[in-house]
């Protein structure tokens, strides 16, 4: 079948070329840094961009400068730091969502990641926990169980389709369980529950960070080192099984990481939604699905998109702030679809 | 439901003025006596803080009921009573505020109810070097006394403070003694079309048994959803309800038109008080007004006041 | 190499075909043929591991089939399934290199070698640096084909038992790509030793290009055999229904030319 003038040449690529997908990542890696220097140096409280390193790693020399370092190290950093992490997290478990269900309307929260995070939220506070604090662990709790039951329930049904229907019918459940705490929460638990909703990135501190983020990007690596599975999920499932991926043992790993990398960030942020639904998009749209470099692309973009949205809601309406899940949809929706427009579907 | 602890600052203040006090009758000179004394109104003077954020509407009030409104240099969004606090650069809704944007305004006191939050952010904030005082934010009598002892405290008019509290408490108790009838009373409230009517464990409540009247629906928990055969049944003598309600509405003819008000008693006895959200469920400083003004209701002296 | 004896395959607990003995050596190809609904596409299943067989044994290198990994499996069983479909863009280059997922010891040189042979193998190069839903249907089909080789070449040293399978895999191509496919399996089988199953409509291609066949009728065996002792009129209106004559072939004699009706 070899025609005699095949240029085999033009595929094998000179070592000087880099692919477009790792110029693209440089590229991203490059944003996602001024970014985040951009979004350190500006805030309610007014800080010279030039000051940034003395504060840093000087010591303060006045009661301004020591406010100033104050805000950066306790407040913004954090912040910052906490932004990357949940947007990388989000959009790579959505990146990796939709190519489980071959579906680029799929997110995290098909499988009852949020709406779990959600139902353990809102009994913590309904049921009166003693106090805030509590309502992290329960909402982790919440996602874990409503993920794991989903999956448990869904694996018995061949393919993926098992596991779609039963998150949706999990996330029904979990729902009308929102529905009826929410009815029988009080006015101030009220309050407390359509803020926990909106989603925000104001809690970070040091020490929750120091264990969300070595947690969430390691297990991060371990998904990206799944791009083959994922690529060969893209064929189909049983082309998937041919190339060597069984679809239970690949199912079970996915799932379990999503739920392990997500369940936390729901815990810790609250309900930030759109951001793993439509970044992972955006990227395949530009570069393609080769999850190669969808996925770390994707990670970097979604890193972007969250510290992006966080800076515009910290500094939109100072010396207040908007809740990050109204930025998010309020920039993602439209631009999504000036996006679909432009490329007629 | 939080876990905030209350600050301690306002009795260590106390501590600390007594001792101040009792160095006057050391001295022999009353010239130097004078003086000294001046000097030590001055360093008060000095030491009080004069830029203040207030997180929460009630707290604002009692900032402005002390005087002390020019102090405030931030609040938030639901520090809407006086007028003059539309001016103040608004630091988000207490709930939710913004850490950065209180610190970016540069204050030497916060004053925060317990329901403030983000859970971390009070903390944050004292990180930052802040004094923050908390104060319990519960719609009770002795809690409007400790957020009114403790936000004097905390300016420096502690005096000043506690006449206004006991003023509060007196007239309060006087309202109380006065005959209310023990009227069957409905308070709702409608943001979106649907009423909601207010159970125990609401300001709502607090204030009908502070007036003496008689919750219809003191066997639910909380705002819940009207069901207009329920309201019916419960056949209330008079309907409270707020502004912001009626405005919901369209206004009064169509609040009295909605199912579950118009056949109630109180709709056909034209048995409905109005008043503000405030001033009706903020248990701030105007807590005596609120009082007449809805006992002067149920009892129908003054009809649809306000 | 894979062995099948006595299988019974079906779906469901429910019996397809039963009493298939066969055995896939390298070297050969091995066509199947039969009508609708005879079986062809749940026996080329249940002889790639996907679905359990339902009675009998099946063997690959003595091992039984079902109790090899999934990753083992697929370095040496390649399988190229009917209408295959791809959720989101992919470029063509990135699908067939998907083949040689198995192979992860490949060098990116090896890689790009391996590659640039089954591209053009497939008549496919032409079109490597395009987006794969943006070809036509055969175009595809030829990616695909491309694919299966990658996985069916990659890292096969001398000797190595390799089985290929086909399901109609010339279902979308003219009939100068449907050649080209054919002619293509026929030499690698022998210049590669791969061991090939493929599943046909076409009787005579199947008769130009298969070593051995096998004809399914009536929930089992027909007849299997070569294409000259098996496509007789008997056995030919026995699988497929209606009458069947059979020439020699105006090309070459040593063929046989099937008509039907």
């Amino acid at each position: 079948m070899s025609s005699p003038t095949t240029p085999a040449l033009t595929i094998a690529s000179s070592p000087l070329q880099l692919p477009r997908g790792l110029i693209v990542l440089l590229a991203l890696l490059a944003v996602l840094i001024l970014l985040v220097l951009v979004s350190s140096a500006s805030g309610a409280v007014r800080i010279p961009f030039a000051e940034l390193p003395r504060l840093l790693f000087g010591t303060p020399t006045s009661d301004e400068e020591l406010l100033w370092r104050n805000v950066l190290l306790e407040v913004r950093l954090p912040r910052v730091a906490l932004a990357v992490v949940a947007g990388a997290g989000l959009t790579l478990t959505g990146a990796a969502i939709q190519a489980l269900f071959r579906n680029p309307l799929a997110e995290p929260g098909l499988i009852g990641i949020s709406s779990g995070g959600a139902l353990g939220a809102v009994a913590a506070i309904v049921l009166g926990a003693p106090a805030m604090i509590w309502l992290a662990p329960a909402a982790f709790l919440g996602s874990v169980v409503a993920t794991s039951l989903c999956y448990h329930i869904g694996k018995r049904q061949q393919g993926v389709g098992g596991l779609l229907l039963t998150g949706v019918a999990i996330n029904v459940v979990c729902g009308s369980l929102i529905g009826l705490f929410t009815y029988l929460a009080d006015d101030n638990q009220l309050r407390s529950l359509t803020f926990w909703n909106m989603g925000s990135l104001a809690g970070a501190t040091w020490s929750s960070l120091a264990f969300l983020a070595p947690w969430t990007l390691g297990l991060c690596l371990l998904l990206l080192r799944q791009w083959r599975a994922l690529n060969a999920l893209l064929l189909g499932e049983r082309e998937a099984q041919h190339l060597g991926f069984a679809m239970k043992p690949v199912r079970r790993k996915l799932v379990l990481l999503v739920a392990l990398i997500v369940g936390p960030l729901v815990a810790a942020t609250g309900v930030i939604g759109f951001v793993g639904l439509v970044v992972p998009h955006l990227v395949r749209l530009t570069l393609g699905a080769d999850h190669r470099w969808l996925l770390p692309n994707a990670m970097v973009a979604g890193a972007i998109a969250l510290t992006l949205a966080d800076w515009l809601a910290r500094v939109a309406v100072i010396p207040a702030e908007l809740p990050i899940g109204i930025v998010t949809s309020l920039i993602g929706g439209p631009f999504f679809l000036w996006l679909l427009a432009r490329r007629a579907f | 439901m939080c876990g905030l602890s209350y600050d301690s600052s306002p009795a260590g203040e106390a501590v600390r003025a007594t001792n101040e006090s009792t160095l006057i009758p050391i001295m022999k000179n009353l010239f130097l006596a004078l003086l000294l004394s001046l000097s030590t109104v001055f360093a008060q003077a000095a030491e009080a803080p004069q830029r203040v954020v207030s997180l929460g509407g009630p707290l604002t009030e009692i900032v402005y009921a002390l005087g002390a409104g020019n102090r405030l240099v931030g609040a938030d969004i639901s520090s809407l009573y006086p007028a003059e606090t539309a001016k103040l650069p608004k630091v988000g809704y207490y709930r939710a505020f913004s850490v950065e944007g209180v610190a970016a305004l540069n204050p030497d006191l916060v004053l925060a109810t317990d329901q403030a939050g983000p859970p971390q952010a009070i903390e944050q904030l004292r990180r930052l070097g802040k004094r923050v005082i908390v104060l319990p934010g519960a719609p009770t009598l002795d809690a409007l006394e400790q957020r009114i002892q403790g936000v004097s405290a905390a300016l420096g008019l502690r005096s000043d403070g506690s006449v206004m509290a006991a003023q509060i408490r007196g007239e309060v108790e006087q309202l109380r003694r006065t005959p209310s009838g023990a009227m069957r009373v409905l308070l709702v409230s409608n943001h979106t079309g649907k009423l909601e009517g207010a159970g125990r464990d609401t300001a709502a409540d607090a204030m009908l048994k502070l007036a003496g009247a008689k919750n219809v629906l003191a066997a639910q928990k909380g705002y819940k959803p009207l069901s207009a055969e329920a309201s019916l049944a419960l056949a209330p003598a008079a309907i409270v309800t707020t502004n912001m309600s009626i405005q919901a509405a369209g206004g009064l003819s169509q609040f009295l038109a909605m199912p579950g008000i118009a056949a109630t008693p109180a709709a056909k006895n034209k048995r409905v008080i109005v008043m503000d959200d405030l001033l009706l469920l903020g248990f701030g400083p105007r807590l005596p007004e609120a009082l007449r003004v809805l006992k002067g209701g149920l009892v129908g002296v003054t009809m649809a006041s306000r | 190499m894979l062995v099948a004896e006595q299988l019974s395959c079906g779906r469901n607990g429910r019996a397809v075909l039963e009493g298939v003995s066969l055995q896939l050596l390298p070297g050969e190809v091995l066509g199947v043929l039969g009508a609708n609904g005879a079986g062809k596409s749940t026996l080329l299943a249940t002889l790639a591991g996907e679905i359990a067989p339902l009675a009998g044994q099946l063997h690959l290198a003595a091992k039984p089939l079902l109790h090899i990994a999934a990753e083992t499996l697929a370095r040496s069983r390649t399988v190229l399934p009917q209408s295959p479909s791809l959720s989101f863009d992919l470029g063509v280059r990135e699908i067939v290199a998907a083949g040689a997922y198995p192979f992860p010891e490949l060098s990116p040189r090896e890689l790009e070698t391996l590659l640039a042979r089954t591209l053009a193998l497939a008549d496919a190069t032409a079109f490597t640096a395009r987006r794969y839903l943006a070809l036509s249907g055969g175009e595809q089909q030829r990616v695909q084909f491309a694919r299966v080789l990658t996985q069916a070449l990659a890292g096969k040293v001398v000797g190595e038992y390799r089985v290929l399978m086909l399901d109609e895999p010339t279902a979308n191509l003219d009939p100068r790509h449907q050649l080209l496919l054919l002619r293509t399996v026929s030499a690698l089988a022998k210049s590669e030793g791969l061991a090939v199953l493929v599943v046909l409509h076409d009787v005579n291609l199947a008769a130009q290009w298969c070593d051995r066949l096998l004809l399914l009728a009536d929930g089992g065996v027909a007849a299997l055999g070569s294409p000259d002792e098996v496509l007789i009129p008997p056995v030919l209106q026995a699988v497929y229904g209606v009458a069947a004559t059979v020439l020699p072939h105006p090309a070459s004699a040593a063929r046989r030319l099937v008509l039907f009706g």
